[in-house]
């Protein structure tokens, strides 16, 4: 793997989720891992395994919910959702995030 | 809210494991089939787009563990392997694991056995409201001879503690519990009597079911007569009729008015049939301290308080005492009812669960020893696993969850051991030994009992898990399976610890056996053999007028020497073995003229010492010609003449201003009250005739004592007892018998207590004796296992099979005689505690340390031999072939 490429930083990759999902709706896991992919371009590697415990984990909390559905190739395959409560914290998240965005940008700024 | 659903999600995971599992796998397959498909159509050949598909996937399995981290709770379910693995290895290792379990199922059983009975006596609160707020009056004496124990008080201590102690509620009851008659229906039954004073259920804390306490008006001398019935009787005698309060029943041939009942499962300390008022005085038995205090310390008062009330009331007492001791100080305390009750079974239990706690270590030891040999067999297991990655952590893991396993099980057969030994203890005490109600396994038992059992697994599960610490890779890999030679040191100290324990134990058995032998075959001085007796209660209105009570005596034991095979019969207030009647006594002329003391008493019918032949040492036995109007006389016994006339003839000097001594005859042993030194001693005596009892003392004798009818046959008598309750009917229809005892019934129920003591201790003994054996047989067994190959080469070499056997076999018997020595050192420390319970038989008992010696010596010899026999099937060749 190229030493140019970024790990997945903890934490960061349920956002991705969860913002895959409300950008495009339902989705299965293959479907949500090509998005990322797509989305971050070259810039980061990501092993696609890695999204299922993300998805777990955020189906335990209660953000998404998954049913089995049928694919487009008309193969059986988990399909995920943003919950109601998942769509509130999304906005919270998001600041959270652009928060921690903002201030580690002052920190890398050059000093001037 | 969100950790609530998390949890939850996670909990519901563990018990749908499998489903889960299927739905991930399912899911994954799908993810790299989706994967695979745009591969293909991106134009990859088939086994491109798979690998392609899997490579970016990155790890299938890390994915499945990863996503399983998530799921459940990891470390339940590492536990849940690694309880699985270690019953496999339990499995597959049955003798280690029975052998385990069985030695925890009876010493962990001894022990739950034990401690239910302490935490009965000591731990469990008493049945009553507010159990710390109740107690009882100690005395304590400072001085040249320093005293403290319960106190007993007399009328006029009682009159004092009532009016003078405002922070006490008080109470008292008749020392003695008594038997009196009961007429129901036609039929008279003998029931156990409590006499109590006013409030006395008001310090228990108990509220009648129905009816009302005893008023202080009932409790006044002289009072109506009235009973309060407990709630059993007046089930099975009365049917529960409620429309009984306020009626009159008939007791001791008296009407008594029913007041109230007790509630159902309520106790007392006396456990009595029926409750009468005590009304206690400084009269009759006032005069002596024949009253057992209780007390209940009233709200917003302080034991401080109430100790400082009692000394203030009983000041007069102090004073006097000091008066009489000069630089002795007499006060009074208070102790919490449970203390002061169980204070003589106290120093016994303990000492019985010091004994159990023995056998705990005994075990462990034996456990430690087995694991050990079992950890290094397993050595190279260990050393593959950890090899193949496991860390040391994992594998100490692995070795605890297995002893813990273990030690549940072993926990488990204990409680089901215990439950029995203690079943059976039960059935050994007598009715009403333990002052309390029931002995349960409850909580607090079980918890000991998980207490112990994890303790025993983290004593023996020490040694075994530090020795891994030492594993060593390279080497055990390379070694075979099971040498570790150099643990025979530790083992044998293992060994040698459990074999001074055991000493211990079994000489202190020996020693209590040895008193039991003792006291049982003190000569009785009567013959005990061939003699029926029963006891009836007199403490009843028919019989208090001496006419009627000497026509009772007359004619029954007329007509109970008509029964075909009676050679004799006679009456006596008290029997050998049993406690007497203690009196005062005045010396009026002899050596001691003018002495006032003490003395045992018994008032007997013509034919008393004939019935029970009790021999006739000098003058004569009382006939029917010594009446209430004749000169009167008393026969003493050889202890009496020898400590009051040294020797001279006591024959007609004159006791209690005009009573004349016409008799002396031999001691009999009999249960001290007057100065109990041993449970069975001889004490001076004075013997007089029923007809000359005064009159005004027959009433108060037959509230504390129930006469005793004698018989003597030659032979046994078909049907003995009911003619002897025939023979009473005849003198009188309405008395019942309470029940027929032969001698040695008395001799029991009097030594009961050492009995028992030393049937547990006996147990205790031969279970730790039973220990030490399997110990030794493990040892050696053990070695001659490891040693195979090497006993093989020795004999190979030239050694005699003989040499090889004594070799190995000399391992355990030298562990076993250092543990002997040991034991002996630690006797001559630790026996010297039973001097108190010890009869007849010195602390340094010569024949009981040389039976202890022969006995371990003998296990020892046994338990060496059998595992070296062995040897003699050991064929050098084939095991130097196996090399």
């Amino acid at each position: 793997m190229g030493g140019d490429k970024s790990e997945v930083l903890q934490g960061t990759l349920d956002l991705m989720v969860l913002k895959t999902l409300e950008s495009m709706g339902r989705l299965h896991g293959y479907g949500i891992a090509r998005r990322i992919e797509q989305v971050s371009g070259d810039g980061l590697s990501l092993n696609q395994g890695t999204i299922y415990p993300a998805l777990l984990r955020l189906e335990q909390r209660g953000w998404i919910n998954s049913e089995w559905g049928t694919s487009e190739t008309n193969r059986r395959a988990k399909f995920y959702s943003l919950s109601r409560i998942g769509h509130k914290k999304i906005e919270e998240e998001t600041e959270n995030w652009e928060r921690i965005a903002a201030t580690m940008a002052r920190f890398l700024a050059p000093s001037n | 809210m969100e950790l609530i659903r998390i949890l939850f999600s996670r909990c519901a995971a563990l018990f749908r494991r499998r489903r889960l599992d299927e739905d991930l796998d399912e899911e994954l397959r799908a993810h790299i089939d989706l994967a695979f498909e745009e591969n293909l159509r991106r134009g990859m050949s088939e086994q491109e787009a798979r690998t392609e598909a899997l490579r970016v996937f990155g790890g299938v399995t890390q994915t499945k563990e990863a996503y399983r981290m998530q799921r459940g709770f990891p470390s339940v379910e590492t536990l849940v392997q690694d309880v699985r693995y270690a019953l496999r290895q339990l499995l597959r290792n049955p003798g280690f694991t029975m052998t385990v379990i069985l030695t925890l199922a009876l010493s962990v059983g001894a022990n739950t056995a034990i401690f239910s009975i302490v935490n009965a006596l000591m731990l469990k609160s008493l049945p009553y409201a507010h159990p710390e707020r109740m107690g009882t009056i100690f005395m304590r004496i400072q001085g040249p001879e320093p005293a403290d124990e319960r106190h007993d008080i007399d009328g006029r201590q009682w009159e004092l503690l009532r009016d003078n102690a405002p922070s006490l509620i008080s109470a008292v009851s008749a020392g003695l519990s008594s038997g009196v008659n009961l007429q129901a229906d036609e039929k008279v039954e003998y029931v156990h009597a409590g006499r109590v004073s006013a409030h006395y259920f008001d310090v228990l804390g108990i509220h009648l079911a129905a009816g009302r306490p005893f008023s202080e008006v009932e409790d006044r001398p002289h009072g109506p007569k009235t009973v309060v019935l407990s709630y059993r009787l007046w089930h099975s005698v009365f049917g529960g009729d409620r429309e009984l309060m306020g009626q009159t029943i008939r007791l001791k041939s008296e009407p008594y008015t029913v007041i109230g009942v007790m509630p159902e499962g309520a106790t007392t300390p006396m456990n009595a049939d029926v409750y009468t008022a005590l009304q206690p005085s400084r009269e009759g038995e006032g005069r002596g301290t024949n009253f057992d205090a209780i007390t209940r310390l009233r709200d917003g008062a302080s034991w401080q308080e109430a100790d400082a009330e009692i000394n203030r009331a009983w000041g007069s007492l102090s004073a006097d005492f000091a008066k009489r001791n000069a630089g002795s100080k007499l006060s009074y305390y208070s102790v919490p009812l449970q203390k002061g009750q169980t204070a003589g079974l106290r120093p016994k239990a303990l000492t019985l669960m010091i004994a159990a706690g023995i056998i705990l270590l005994i075990a462990c030891a034996n456990l430690a020893g087995l694991a050990l040999v079992r950890i290094l067999r397993r050595t190279p297991e260990i050393a593959t696993r950890m090899a193949l990655g496991a860390s040391h952590w994992q594998i100490q893991k692995q070795l605890w969850v297995e002893n813990l396993v273990l030690a549940l099980m072993g926990g488990l057969a204990g409680v089901g051991v215990g439950f029995l030994a203690l079943r059976g203890l039960l059935l050994l005490l007598p009715d009403n030994f333990l002052p309390v109600a029931s002995v349960n396994l409850d909580g607090r038992v079980l918890a000991f009992t998980l207490v112990v059992s994890l303790l025993t697994s983290v004593l023996f599960g020490m040694l075994p898990a530090l020795a891994t610490r030492k594993v060593d890779l390279r080497s055990s890999m390379a070694m075979r399976a099971g040498t570790g030679g150099d643990r025979l040191r530790l083992r044998q100290a293992l060994i040698a610890g459990e074999v001074a324990l055991t000493v211990v134990l079994l000489a202190a058995s020996g020693l209590l056996i040895r008193t039991l032998i003792h006291l049982e075959t003190l000569p009785a001085g009567f013959n005990p053999n061939g003699v029926m007796t029963a006891k009836a209660s007199l403490d009843d209105a028919r019989f208090r007028d001496q006419a009627a009570f000497l026509k009772l005596l007359d004619e029954s034991t007329t007509a109970m020497r008509q029964i075909p095979g009676v050679q004799n019969a006679a009456v006596g207030l008290t029997l050998p073995y049993e406690r007497t009647l203690n009196d005062a006594v005045t010396l009026n002329d002899g050596p001691n003229a003018g002495l006032q003391t003490g003395t045992d008493e018994v008032y007997v019918t013509p034919g008393y010492f004939g019935t029970l032949q009790i021999p006739l040492l000098q003058g004569r036995d009382f006939t029917g010609a010594d009446g209430p109007n004749t000169q009167p006389v008393a026969v003493v016994n050889r202890t009496f003449a020898n400590k009051f006339f040294h020797g001279a003839n006591p024959l007609g000097h004159t006791l209690n201003k005009g009573t004349v001594i016409v008799g002396v005859v031999g001691d009999v042993q009999l249960s001290s009250g007057l100065n109990p030194v041993a449970p069975l001693m001889s004490e001076e005596t004075m013997y007089i005739p029923a007809a000359q009892v005064n009159p005004k003392l027959i009433p108060l004798a037959h509230i504390w004592f129930q006469p005793s009818w004698i018989v003597r046959t030659a032979a046994p008598v078909e049907g003995l007892t009911a003619q002897m309750q025939r023979a009473l009917a005849s003198a009188d229809p309405g008395l019942p018998f309470s029940g027929f005892y032969s001698m040695s019934d008395l001799l029991a129920k009097t030594l009961v207590t050492q009995r028992i003591e030393v049937a547990l201790l006996s147990a205790m003994a031969g279970l730790a004796l039973l220990l030490s054996t399997v110990g030794i047989f493990a040892l050696v067994a053990n070695l001659v296992a490891q040693r195979t190959r090497e006993i093989g080469i020795r004999i190979a070499l030239g050694s005699s099979i003989r040499q090889a056997m004594i070799h190995v076999g000399g391992t355990g018997v030298r562990a076993s005689a250092i543990g002997l020595i040991a034991g002996l050192v630690l006797c001559v420390g630790v026996l010297r505690v039973m001097r108190s319970v010890l009869y007849g038989v010195h602390v340094y008992d010569a024949p009981t340390l040389l039976a202890v010696v022969l006995a371990l010596v003998a296990v020892t010899l046994l338990a060496a031999s059998i595992p070296v026999l062995r040897i003699a099937r050991i064929d050098p060749a084939k095991t130097l072939r196996e090399e």
